[in-house]
């Protein structure tokens, strides 16, 4: 039978194994993850944790360097600041969302809201349009003022049928 | 024979401006002969186009290495496969091949319509020369693929020289894909000038609005069909030759390629609003230049240098040009639009918001979002050089941030489209068509979480994979009935004649199955993981359910590059799967780049990715990068289902054929009802 203190030391020699393990399993990670908030400085335009193409000059240095910030302990803050300081705000792998990078965030929602207020406004409209319009309101308007008749449309019509062919 | 070729461009630039001006005064005068003489302009223009094509790449099978352009992209032991891609991997020779691309259209449009609509192929003719003659303003006096090597001599004159050998095509490009893939593409970009050229010419002529679509409708399939084939073969290539584990990463090329697909795209959807229900003609109009622009824009992008990125050609003093052709262009496009806009007068009218046409109308919105954003999002960094001191990058995560929900969104409609009717959809209606769909998605998101994907994103995109192929399953199954209570085939034989006689229709069904596909694969990289490890010969390490065991390593000398080989061994517990072959490839010529090449064991739940990511610096022991990519095999898989369908769309319907043949037939009337199966499912549905 293993006595209490035996067991005691045998689980204080596993949890000091396994810790060193596990905290550095956890640095790869913060490595990895503060990484791809990142670009590679060679201009190859890929997340800093994802270029690995042949020939790169720039990826193992930054990552060795991101290493080491990361196992000093310095903050995602701090490691931030000092890779804008190096290499300037191209760094980012996103636009940061302060100040005017921000715009980058907003415009595709503006985009949103005002395309589908347009086309709620256009389903709207078009729901209130009489089933058969009359001839002479349905007549469009030409640059000139003068109103084209059905009849003109007609015309036309049948002109680009006759005119033409699948 | 580059004197040769450069004469044939400049000859070729002559006949254009001549089918341009003398177009014009076609139009203007209506004479027969002026109209038939500018017309054959139009075809020797191309026809020189492709002589002066054909030289350049004469010059590079003879390795004629006096020529600039064969000495930058070529060299004497470059395989003959890759001296046919060497045509398109520099700036002067890839303009070329835009410009003998857009001739396979123009002389194809030119020939094709040449007894036919009359009064509307001359504006054709002068909208297309107008393309070409700025292609071959390029090609002639820009960037001119026929330069002669040269060197001031000792009393200052300028001396041809000629180099023994040439530097050699980029490794990157010495990829089997890479000779189909930029094909491909080029011809989707060019492919949109005549749907552009349909258009502006019916707007210029007066034409009412409907005919241009009728005419287009197959060279804007064929166009998209390119255009998505070249940028799926792009997402390949990227995958198998970058080595960085991904197809993706919203490069400002890859972005550029994209922009006139999604255009496009909504393009193909709002024209059937107009051919249905008489709608939307302005709108469809604006999105056939827009999509033309898009295209012009794209190639400005990879070329100028005004976005940096991996794929760009080198930077090049091209990018006045395409400016001002672009706002020459979009200046027409509204002049046109302006004085002949009455045309385009629209029978707009809405019975319901619950409609088909509604489903469009958001369709073509997200399409259009999504268009913008990444536009945007691809110019934000030059924009930020304008208003504030620095730049800032826009990369792969603000993509994925933004794209993410707009492609969901439009996944969502592709599945809601088909189950509302046109006009107005009945709230019985609703119930039917939409409860089993619905019952197939939440069906769909447990088998996923069962099977493991338990990411929100992955499983909110695999259940609306499955609610959106039920709906198709629904389509064909519905209307497979029809036909076999009618016809007593088989409900797979019925399906199969359902989809030959509405071809656009199933077609359309098809293609949708495989973007299914394609967004099943994209749900998969959500759970990618990878693993980098120096290795030792009979070392093996951990990949999810996999060890891979590098057994050896060896050097294979091929005639135009060394490859450096590890040979690994992929398990299964203790199965044996195969043997991968990662490489790195030191190329002869052009300063010994390198290249990888990726060695990948594929299934259809997910790819072990193997790289030879180099040798460790202090240890001297090769670095493997393996990474495990589920779902991957399903995007290629999509890519082929939605060229299939698109094929199937542009075939003709097999019910015409048959109205034809009615004339001998007398039975054909009778049979007609039975036909449509849509009138008897939905009445108006299509």
């Amino acid at each position: 039978m293993i006595k209490p203190r035996n067991l005691f030391a045998l689980a204080l020699v596993v949890v000091l194994g396994v810790l060193p393990l596990i905290a550095q399993q956890q640095q790869a990670d913060r490595v990895k993850a503060i990484g791809g908030k990142f670009l590679c400085m060679c201009g190859c335009g890929q997340i800093l944790t994802q270029c690995n193409h042949v020939g790169c000059t720039m990826s193992a240095g930054m990552l060795k360097e991101l290493g080491q910030w990361v196992n000093r302990g310095d903050s995602e803050a701090t490691i931030t600041q000092a890779f804008v300081q190096e290499f300037g705000t191209t760094v980012y792998a996103e636009p940061p969302k302060t100040g005017f990078s921000l715009i980058a965030w907003a415009m595709p929602v503006i985009y949103f809201v005002v395309g589908a207020v347009l086309v709620l406004f256009v389903i709207s409209k078009w729901r209130k349009r009489p089933q058969a319009a009359g001839v002479d309101a349905a007549a469009p308007v030409t640059a000139s003022g003068v109103k084209i008749s059905q009849e003109a449309m007609e015309r036309g019509r049948a002109k680009a049928a006759r005119e033409t062919e699948d | 024979m580059d004197v040769f070729g450069s004469f044939t461009l400049l000859l070729a630039f002559v006949c254009a401006v001549y089918a341009f001006v003398g177009g014009i005064a076609a139009i203007i005068t209506r004479h027969p002969l002026l109209v038939k003489s500018t017309r054959q302009a139009g075809i020797a223009t191309c026809v020189l186009i492709f002589i002066g094509t054909f030289s350049l790449e004469y010059l590079l099978f003879s390795d004629n290495f006096s020529q600039a352009y064969v000495v930058s992209h070529s060299n004497r032991d470059l395989s003959t496969f890759y001296k046919i891609a060497a045509l398109w991997s520099g700036q002067e020779g890839s303009l070329l091949f835009w410009s003998f691309l857009l001739a396979v259209y123009v002389i194809s449009v030119l020939i094709a319509y040449r007894h036919k609509n009359g009064e509307l192929m001359p504006y054709v003719g002068v909208i297309l020369a107008g393309v070409q003659i700025f292609f071959l303003t390029l090609n002639n006096f820009v960037e001119s693929p026929f330069r002669t090597l040269a060197a001031v001599n000792a009393s200052g004159a300028l001396e041809p020289f000629v180099r023994m050998d040439g530097n050699g095509l980029n490794p990157l490009l010495q990829y089997p894909e890479m000779v189909i893939h930029p094909p491909n593409l080029y011809a989707g970009y060019t492919g949109f000038t005549i749907p552009f050229a349909f258009a502006l010419a019916a707007l210029l002529a007066r034409y009412p609005g409907e005919k241009w679509i009728h005419l287009t409708r197959k060279w804007t399939m064929i166009a998209w069909c390119f255009q998505s084939i070249g940028i799926l073969l792009g997402a390949h290539w990227a995958y198998a030759v970058l080595g960085w584990g991904g197809y993706w990463g919203w490069d400002p090329v890859e972005n550029a390629s994209l922009l006139p697909w999604l255009t496009g795209t909504a393009f193909l959807h709002s024209v059937m609003m107009q051919e249905k229900r008489g709608m939307m003609k302005v709108w469809n109009v604006w999105l056939v230049f827009c999509t033309f622009l898009l295209c012009i824009m794209g190639t400005f992008l990879t070329r100028s240098g005004v976005v940096s990125s991996v794929h760009a050609f080198a930077n090049s003093q091209i990018g006045p040009w395409f400016v001002s052709f672009m706002l020459l262009t979009l200046v027409v496009c509204f002049v046109a639009y302006v004085k002949n806009h009455d045309y385009l007068k629209s029978e707009n009218q809405l019975d319901s918001m619950i409609s088909r046409e509604s489903s469009f109308l958001f369709n073509n919105l997200l399409f259009l979002v999504a268009c913008i954003a990444v536009l945007s999002g691809t110019l934000f960094p030059v924009f930020t050089e304008w208003f504030t001191p620095s730049r800032i990058s826009v990369g792969a995560p603000f993509f994925n941030k933004i794209m993410i929900p707009i492609g969901l969104a439009i996944l969502f409609l592709t599945g809601v489209g088909p189950l509302l009717a046109w006009r107005k959809t009945s709230t019985d209606s609703l119930k039917r068509n939409f409860t089993w769909p619905l019952v197939a998605g939440a069906l769909s998101a447990v088998l996923a979480y069962v099977l493991e994907y338990r990411n929100a994103v992955s499983l909110v995109c695999l259940s609306l994979c499955g609610f959106v192929f039920w709906t198709i399953v629904m389509e064909f199954y519905r209307g497979a009935k029809v036909i076999a209570a009618r016809s007593g085939m088989s409900l797979m034989m019925s399906a199969h004649e359902l989809a030959m006689r509405n071809t656009r229709r199933y077609g359309g069904y098809v293609v949708h199955f495989g973007m299914v596909l394609i967004f099943i694969g994209l749900a998969g990289s959500a759970f990618n993981t990878d693993v980098q490890k120096t290795m030792n010969l009979g070392e093996s390490m951990k990949l999810g359910p996999y060890t891979l065991v590098l057994q050896s390593a060896d050097t294979k000398p091929e005639k135009n590059y060394t490859a450096e080989r590890m040979i690994v061994e992929v398990m299964k517990g203790n199965k044996q799967l195969m043997m991968l072959y990662p490489e790195k490839r030191a190329f002869q010529g052009r300063d010994q780049q390198n290249g990888t090449m990726v060695a990948i064991y594929s299934t259809l739940r997910e790819d072990v990715y193997v790289v030879f990511a180099g040798m460790d610096p202090e240890t001297n022991l090769p670095v493997i990068h393996a990474f495990l990519n589920p779902l991957v095999k399903w995007i290629w898989l999509g890519g082929v289902w939605v060229v299939m369908g698109t094929l199937l769309a542009l075939m003709p319907n097999r019910r015409a054929a048959l109205v034809i043949a009615g004339a001998t037939q007398p039975a054909a009337s009778a049979v007609a009802p039975a036909l449509n199966p849509s009138v008897t499912l939905r009445d108006g549905h299509d």
